[in-house]
């Protein structure tokens, strides 16, 4: 076994160590996700519309980004850009490599994210958009009041997928040579020899925050969602104790009392 | 009220209107009846330019637009005087059944929230569902979802409604809720069209009926008299196969 002998203090020790780099990497992945969602509005768009040749263009971007390793396109745009500035004499030679780092995940994002837009707007149906039109809304009006909450409430699994993806492709970034947490664990294994302590405090940490971030995802996708859920909040379908008391043949047959089949059949069937 | 001219309307090579004339008087109730297929329904959504037709012209009251080549704004001013029902109910699913009514006034009609709300309240509770005005779509039932739709169209106090197959996708035990809904605005003399297939219901509500086959016109007149004597022949096929509703009233 390489490195030094496990000693599992050394997995307390370096947890905090790694942890002051948190901010870094929560950095790269706020700032590319905010950037991947601007791309992604601008890739979904001439799809969504059918515009001519943005359409074509779009769909290039969409299946590279999506089609390559990560790893490649950090070094393709870490390596690629400056030379391709430079036939346009724009030198970036001093631009800090977090720029270009943020720049792949954030077109990385930016792919899956127009794709998540596009899922999201097709399933909400042209009805809803038919009667916003009917009581008068214009087509901006439609699309920002009634079809974009409802594409990004049906989105945020896979957009919260997407987060949990990028944090996790932030590891990465170290092969360009960017402190974050990973870059961190990898210059305290080269003093240390500690492997497999610090890769379990940073496996430890990266767990952790894909943990929190789920719940986060998860409160706000009922939030979001609240409408499609049958069992009423407040005001609505009031049901009372002794009524409502699932009795063993509706919990066997999968039933509950007053809810036809109706409701099920003639609510879906416009989808 | 409404006039309609030479309304045409083609998808590729397929002639679905084939230029029809038709005028509805204010506080008139008129049913367009006909075979599937027959351009009932897209000559419905020609009227609010849901569907754009392929020449004639649209008026309602003072609203016009070409059909060809309306503007924005002639057609979002046909929009603003008519207000629709659709067969899908199509009621905006994250927003409760209080908000599907008071978006229209809020966001279009620029009405202050609290007067949006006490209209969009009242105008529930007359369709019946003055309880569940914060249920969601989704813990509705279908004729309940309906009427909420028809609430939505009601608060805008359009100058007409037009009702494309309202109780189609219904199952038929709640047929009968909604036709009551629609019998009773009637009654206060909103102008409307009901594209159906309630023969009875078009009987007894309708002012006027008008029969459609193949894109075209084929008769129409008062209802009571077209559905004793039909002069058409294919108006005398068609109702024989649709055998009438016995009752529907709830």
């Amino acid at each position: 076994m390489p490195g030094a002998k496990f000693d599992i203090h050394y997995v307390f020790d370096y947890f905090p160590k790694q942890l002051s780099t948190l901010s870094l990497t929560l950095t790269i992945v706020g700032l590319s996700i905010l950037l991947g969602l601007g791309f992604g509005f601008l890739v979904a768009l001439p799809r969504l519309y059918k515009v001519p040749v943005l359409q074509r263009v779009s769909q290039v971007y969409v299946s590279f980004f999506r089609g390559t390793p990560i790893l490649i396109q950090l070094f393709l745009i870490y390596y690629g850009l400056p030379e391709v500035l430079k036939l346009f004499s724009v030198d970036v030679t001093r631009t800090p490599v977090l720029a270009f780092v943020v720049l792949t995940y954030s077109l990385h994002a930016g792919a899956y994210i127009s794709e998540m837009i596009r899922a999201g707007v097709t399933a909400v149906d042209r009805g809803q958009v038919e009667a916003a039109y009917s009581v008068g809304m214009s087509g901006f009006q439609a699309f920002v009041r009634i079809v974009l909450p409802q594409a990004l409430a049906i989105s945020l699994p896979v957009f919260a997928n997407l987060v949990i993806a990028t944090l996790k492709d932030t590891s990465l970034a170290f092969s360009l040579g960017v402190m974050e947490m990973t870059g961190k664990a990898q210059t305290l294994i080269t003093l240390s020899q500690h492997f497999v302590e610090t890769y379990i405090a940073l496996a430890i940490l990266y767990f952790v925050i894909s943990f929190i971030l789920e719940k986060i995802f998860y409160v706000l996708e009922r939030r979001l969602l609240k409408h499609e859920r049958q069992e009423a909040g407040a005001g609505t379908g009031r049901r009372f104790g002794w009524r409502s008391a699932p009795t063993l043949r509706n919990l066997l047959t999968g039933t509950t009392r007053g809810r036809g089949g109706a409701r099920a059949r003639d609510g879906r069937s416009e989808a | 009220m409404i006039q309609l001219s030479r309304i045409t309307k083609s998808f590729g090579r397929h002639e679905v209107l084939k230029g029809i004339d038709l005028n509805v008087g204010k506080g008139e109730v008129v049913a367009i009846l006909g075979p599937s297929g027959s351009g009932k329904t897209t000559l419905l959504r020609c009227i609010n330019f849901l569907e754009r037709p392929s020449g004639g012209t649209v008026a309602i009251g003072e609203a016009k637009a070409d059909g060809k080549h309306p503007s924005k704004k002639d057609i979002r001013e046909l929009r603003l005087k008519s207000a629709m029902v659709f067969q899908h109910y199509n009621l905006f699913r994250h927003k409760t059944a209080l908000e599907n009514v008071m978006e229209g006034l809020v966001i279009v009609r620029k009405i202050p929230k609290e007067k949006a709300r006490a209209k969009s309240v009242e105008v529930l509770e007359k369709v019946g569902l003055g309880a569940k005005i914060d249920a969601y779509p989704s813990q509705l039932s279908g004729g309940q979802q309906q009427r909420v739709g028809i609430a939505r169209a009601l608060a805008l106090e359009p100058e007409v409604i037009l009702f494309d197959e309202p109780t189609s996708a219904l199952d038929p035990e709640l047929v009968g809720e909604v036709l009551e809904v629609i019998r009773r605005i009637a009654k206060e003399g909103i102008t409307m069209v009901v594209v159906t297939h309630e023969m009875g219901f078009a009987r007894d509500v309708a002012n006027r009926v008008v029969f459609m086959d193949e894109g075209a016109v084929i008769e129409e007149g008062d209802p009571r008299e077209i559905f004793a004597k039909p002069k058409q022949e294919r108006t005398k096929q068609f109702l024989k196969r649709i055998t009438p509703e016995p009752n529907y009233s709830i």
